[in-house]
């Protein structure tokens, strides 16, 4: 059998999920649907290089401290 | 840091079918959720593993959290062999899956795929609505947020947009 006829999918309206929307931040939303996937991809690798230059840094201050 | 450029772009060449599924693929729907792995479902024909086995071969792929040293072959007998593979890579972490698990195989996916020019190739993606589903069937907590997001996202889309100058 296949693992997509085993797990029933919740109920459209669910509680949870419409609690946790509450909190999305939906103009980050709009302005990432102004922009191409690609785009939006090239965005999301300068973040990581952002978190990992921040994470760097954050390791040398600790070196030198 | 994972190149996912670098990825998509061995697995393009190699003429590899597959289907970006999984936090990636809500990324270039527009979500706002950082992801740092490449989640793809790829079609299990002997042909297909080949070109997957020749396309991520060259990158050094190993179980990912695995101890060094073990006796793992990254061929198309061991993808035969297994369905899902979370593996590291010289280009970053890329997840195998054979099949998942609200969304079935390749075969059922791509229907529901749509496909996107990014970093320069054509690539198959899990459309919106399907990855929502296929989240939720999952019933993991830590896509919950995901989900949140994702369902925010089609609503988003849904609006009718002001028309451009």
């Amino acid at each position: 059998m296949s693992i997509s006829n085993e797990l029933p999918v919740p109920p459209l309206k669910d509680p949870v999920i419409e609690v946790l929307m509450k909190d999305v931040d939906r103009t980050l939303l709009r302005e990432n649907l102004k922009l191409s996937p690609d785009e939006r991809a090239r965005r999301l690798v300068k973040l990581l290089e952002a978190a990992e230059e921040f994470s760097r840094a954050g390791r040398n201050l600790e070196n030198t401290s | 840091m994972i190149d996912y450029g670098g990825l998509l772009v061995a697995l393009n060449r190699g003429r590899v079918e597959f289907i970006i599924v999984g936090g990636f693929a809500g990324t270039l729907h527009g979500s706002a959720i950082p992801t740092q792995d490449l989640d793809v479902v790829y079609a299990r024909t002997p042909e297909n593993l080949d070109k997957l086995v020749a396309a991520l071969g060259p990158h050094s792929p190993y179980l990912r959290g695995a101890p060094p040293g073990l006796p793992f072959q990254f061929d198309a007998e061991t993808l035969r062999n297994g369905l899902n593979f979370t593996l590291s890579t010289a280009l970053g972490p890329i997840d195998l899956l054979g099949e998942i698990a609200g969304g079935g195989r390749y075969e059922d996916l791509a229907p529901h795929g749509r496909t996107v020019r990014v970093f320069g190739v054509d690539c198959l993606c899990l459309g919106l609505e399907k990855l929502i589903e296929v989240k939720r069937a999952a019933g993991r907590p830590k896509d919950l947020v995901a989900i949140a997001d994702l369902t925010a996202l089609l609503e988003e889309r849904r609006k009718p947009r002001p028309p451009s100058a």
